[in-house]
């Protein structure tokens, strides 16, 4: 009698656990997405970024934005193959939690039905989220993680919109090359990665890169990005005295850096950040005084008033207060590609959406982003995603490499602080 | 020169992590209790700054002040409505409410604020001062000075004070304590907030150097645990040197090891410590 | 004493209840849910035996734990060998290491123990993480697809469902063997008064070497069994703090020290924390884990000694009200 109230507290907890079960049972109309993202934890800015990104580009594709025409979709609501249907988003909270996140995705497959996955962020989530919509047989879109091998394990179902670890590096050989020519001294450069999945995957791609092109790495150092102090690294830098020094850094430590480099009176002739930390909407307020003139990787640019991507950021700042960054700007260019698929399929079936993925071929035109393109080869990563660097003038970014699109010249050197 | 430098940058860094270790250290000398929601009160500290900044304005002063009064009162309030409660629980009774603790305040925090990261506008305490080529960052220099002053003030409460002698006879033996007329509850919120209240300066102070987001608090939660049982549990001078100590190893060891090794350093000779001389730098054995 | 000689009755339904739950619950999401649960469970009940019994609090278990969900990912990642052959190895080293970290840290105690823990946990954390040959940062995936079985990766979630629950089986069975011998008088009176228990003849650190010991293999096992579900670890679903603060606090919330308390600690946290996070997580405002810490706080301040307390004390008070009816 007393062991089975034990049995009584089983059940009651199976059905707390079936009570969140079933989303309201809708017709079929709706186009179903599920999405994750890490919304807490310590990338929960990025994914809240991310998160805010999506719900602008749901309405450029669910409702009528004529002014945004060349975008594929933005003109019509919903999706004309489908007969106008609605791209609906279930998004959830992987909490930087591999397990956490196979668990959400067997969910969203399972229980919310979704046509097509979006995700992970972080490399861990995305590795063992893709297994499962594998399983399935899902379409899932990296809509950005580091790691290089996500794509490239054999898999059918993952497509990676955003460009990755060696097109970053070869992105900065090329600039590099370019500089060369023009008689600018890029002798040796220092890498300083934090030292997750994403500073790690980064870094080695620029330093094999790197001594693929003959550009000598004077120093490379990993660091942890939740260090409180960083005046060792700025020391050793300052000891080795690169031309270029890159940081593939987030937040905190990106902003450390730039005011460490001040206190220690270092300024090489040029810091480049990788994207990330340099991209965060707090960097430019907290440095822009003490780093003029550093560089950044994004494929994001604002661009001029009257531009689609200027409105696009006029819409992304009237919901959230800030200018849209280059990591969610990936992220909803990724999802605008997979929508795209998904109206070309004609058909929520995913075998069909699939097979539109692997036969997208959008065109610079087409796109938000400064990719030359969206295309997926047989691993399913975008083989024509690019990436622009531009450079801190004043308090803004402008676009300054590679030159055909640039809209203001390169400092160079970096003048970093004036008082 | 760059040695210089380094010890330099070493021992500033390492008042730092003394400040925001010295209120941890009370509470865990005097109830033998671990708070593992320490970082979040520096935290909190950090956006009291903001929020005073940003709504009032005014300077150091202002802002580090009001941190300290927030989080004190915050402090005895937590006492009163759990830590009062669990304080004579079992071991792993304290453990869970702190870790309880530490999650609420980081994501109520985050509820408030968002998941940004953001930093205190306007330039405080910017600027550096050269020293014939060894640079000092007036922040740092700043919140190094205040974390001594203020463990040296800690320490003359602790030894020199009324109030020193209560916490203390507490600490010995609540139960003697209560016969002398001493009320322990009192006194013992007191720690509370006091312990509180120093994270709260800590943090006002990091704000002016330091971006930071809810998440914050582990980063400092951490060094914070090994710099007080470097130091010995409850000896506010050993965290002190703890700190200093601390902070001069990392800064070696990052500058000539390689930085991330320098945890792997500190934690190393942590554990090596605790074998030898597990009473810590200052405790009574 | 009395919790061993629990009514076969409860035992029995307790016993169906979770063989039948994936039976019941067909749906693949379910199911992963009741395997998350099982996860929990085992290595709660694993950190149970040296953290609950022999009061000796780790927080710093991460270490046997992702030894053994590396140790056998590893392997396959090197020579291809299937999971199997990794997870005995992984128990070797956990074992290994126990033997070195508890020579010197058991003698700390208190809270000098729990910081030990976690400064070694943390510094195996950080060398995994620079460490090119365990996969670094990035860390190492398990077979995309399971060859045969024996790779130990299936496409539903039913197979990892019983093989967990044999495994929860076999650790609460040795832990409840060991508590009925002289092990568990020892470690009692360990948690008692060490110094007592000394000048009783009590070898009082053999026996927190054996509860050390015994922990380590059994958490190894509990990473092993994670890896083969997730097909994939790095240092931070690993080695990370946050692992064992999870053992820690499921095994605190449902009673630490107890047969059953871990058990029962999964039994409230996992369904708590998946129902929070997948009803409030999407909104990402964080209430999810203001809900969580609130709770947990909840329990540290009323039920000090854990759930299992509150249900003793609730079964005395009903006993008590039916003798006075009678």
């Amino acid at each position: 009698m007393t062991r089975s109230s034990v049995l009584l507290a089983v059940c009651g907890v199976a059905a707390a656990m079936f009570g969140f079960a079933a989303p309201a049972a809708r017709t079929a109309e709706p186009v179903r997405i599920g999405i994750m993202w890490p919304l807490t934890g310590n990338a929960a800015a990025a994914g809240q970024a991310s998160k805010a990104a999506v719900e602008v580009a749901l309405d450029i594709i669910n409702n009528a934005h004529p002014e945004l025409a060349n975008l594929p979709l933005a003109a019509t609501t919903g999706l004309p193959n489908l007969g106008g249907a609605k791209i609906e988003v279930t998004l959830v909270d992987h909490q930087g939690d591999p397990s956490m996140a196979q668990q959400l995705t067997t969910r969203l497959v399972t229980q919310d039905k979704v046509n097509a996955l979006m995700g992970a962020y972080q490399s861990s989530c995305s590795f063992t989220a893709t297994a499962v919509a594998e399983r399935y047989g899902v379409p899932f879109m990296v809509g950005e993680s580091a790691a290089l091998n996500i794509t490239g394990r054999g898999f059918k179902w993952v497509f990676r919109g955003t460009p990755i670890a060696s097109d970053y590096a070869r992105t900065y050989m090329r600039f590099f090359a370019d500089l060369k020519k023009q008689g600018r001294k890029i002798d040796s450069i220092a890498v300083v990665n934090e030292n997750t999945d994403y500073g790690t995957s980064v870094g080695d791609a620029i330093e094999a890169e790197a001594k693929q092109t003959g550009v000598p790495v004077a120093i490379r150092i990993p660091y942890s990005a939740s260090s409180t102090d960083v005046s060792a690294q700025v020391l050793q830098l300052k000891q080795k005295q690169p031309d270029v020094v890159i940081f593939i850094s987030y937040t905190a430590d990106s902003i450390l850096y730039m005011k460490t480099m001040r206190n220690l009176d270092y300024r090489p002739p040029m810091v480049i950040g990788d994207d990330t930390g340099f991209s965060d909407p707090s960097f430019i307020p907290a440095v822009s005084d003490v780093a003029q003139g550093a560089m950044n990787r994004s494929a994001w640019d604002i661009g001029k008033p009257g531009s689609t991507t200027y409105k696009i950021n006029e819409m992304y700042k009237a919901k959230t207060g800030r200018d849209l960054d280059d990591t969610s700007a990936r992220n909803m260019q990724s999802l605008f590609a997979l929508a795209d698929a998904i109206n070309r399929a004609g058909s929520t079936d995913p075998e069909k959406i699939r097979d539109a993925l692997a036969k997208t071929d959008l065109k610079p035109d087409q796109l938000m982003m400064g990719y030359q393109g969206v295309k997926f080869d047989e691993t399913g990563q975008n083989i024509l995603a690019a990436t622009y660097l531009i450079q801190l003038q004043g308090k803004q970014y402008q676009l300054v490499w590679p030159e055909t699109a640039a809209n203001a010249k390169l400092q160079w050197p970096m003048a970093g602080w004036t008082q | 020169m760059v040695i210089m430098q380094v010890i330099v940058g070493g021992l500033l860094l390492g008042a730092i992590y003394a400040l925001f270790s010295s209120g941890l250290t009370l509470i865990w000398g005097m109830m033998n209790f671990i708070n593992f929601a320490h970082g979040e009160f520096v935290m909190l500290g950090m956006y009291v700054a903001l929020l005073v900044v940003v709504g009032i304005g005014g300077g150091p002063a202002v802002f580090g002040i009001a941190a300290a009064g927030a989080l004190f009162a915050l402090g005895v309030v937590i006492y009163a409505f759990l830590i009062r409660h669990v304080l004579r629980g079992p071991m792993i009774a304290q453990i869970l409410s702190t870790f309880g603790l530490a999650l609420l305040l980081r994501y109520a925090a985050f509820w408030f604020f968002s998941a940004n990261f953001v930093s205190l506008p306007g330039n405080a305490l910017s600027g550096t001062i050269d020293l014939g080529g060894i640079f000092l960052p007036v922040a740092q220099v700043v919140a190094g000075s205040v974390a001594i002053v203020l463990t040296l003030l800690l320490q003359f409460l602790l030894t020199r004070t009324l109030i020193g002698s209560m916490l203390l006879a507490v600490a010995e033996d609540p139960d003697a304590a209560t016969l002398m007329g001493i009320r322990p509850d009192r006194i013992q919120a007191l720690a509370w907030g006091l312990s509180a209240g120093a994270a709260g300066i800590a943090g006002a102070l990091l704000a002016t150097a330091y971006p930071w987001s809810p998440s914050v608090g582990e980063t400092f939660g951490l060094i914070a645990f090994v710099v007080v049982a470097f130091g010995g549990f409850g000896s506010v001078l050993g965290s002190l040197y703890a700190g200093l100590i601390i902070g001069l190893i990392q800064a070696a060891s990052g500058f000539w090891l390689g930085v991330i090794y320098k945890d792997v350093v500190v934690y190393a000779l942590f554990v090596a410590l605790l074998w030898l001389r597990p009473q810590g730098l200052m405790g009574k054995a | 004493m009395k919790k061993l000689a629990a009514p076969p009755l409860g035992l029995t339904l307790l016993a169906v209840g979770l063989v039948l739950y994936p039976l019941l619950f067909s749906d693949a999401f379910y199911r992963d849910i009741g395997v998350t649960f099982l996860l929990a469970a085992i290595a709660a009940s694993a950190w149970n035996i040296v953290g609950g019994y022999a009061g000796q609090i780790s927080v710093g278990h991460s270490m046997f734990f992702g030894i053994g969900a590396y140790t056998p990912v590893l392997f396959y990642t090197l020579w291809g060998w299937p999971p199997l052959v990794g997870i005995p190895v992984g128990i070797l080293l956990s074992l290994a290491l126990a033997a070195v970290i508890g020579l010197p840290t058991l003698r700390l105690s208190g809270h000098y123990f729990s910081m030990a823990t976690i400064a070694v946990a943390e510094l195996i954390r950080i060398l995994v993480g620079t460490w090119n040959f365990v996969g670094a940062a990035i860390g190492l995936q398990g077979p995309a697809r399971g060859r045969a079985w024996w790779d130990l990766t299936f496409r539903s979630e039913l197979p990892y469902y019983y093989i967990f629950l044999v495994v929860l089986g076999i650790v609460l069975a040795v832990t409840a063997t060991f508590e009925s011998r002289r092990f568990g008088y020892y470690v009692r009176a360990i948690k008692a008064g060490e110094r007592a228990a000394k000048s009783l003849g009590v070898p009082v650190h053999w026996t927190k070497m054996q509860a050390l010991l015994l922990s380590a293999a059994f958490t190894s096992i509990a990473g092993s069994l994670y890896v083969v579900k997730t097909g994939f670890v790095d240092p931070g679903s690993g080695f990370g703090i946050l692992v064992s603060v999870q053992m820690v606090i499921v095994a605190a919330l449902g009673g630490a020290g107890t047969l059953y308390g871990p058990l029962l600690g999964a039994l409230i946290l996992i369904p708590l924390q998946t129902a929070t996070n997948n009803w409030l997580g999407g909104g990402g405002s964080g209430l999810t884990f203001i809900i969580y810490g609130g709770i947990i706080v909840l329990i540290a301040r009323f039920e000090p000694g854990g759930l299992s307390e509150l249900w003793h004390r609730l079964l005395r008070k009903r006993w008590k009200r039916v003798d006075a009816t009678a």
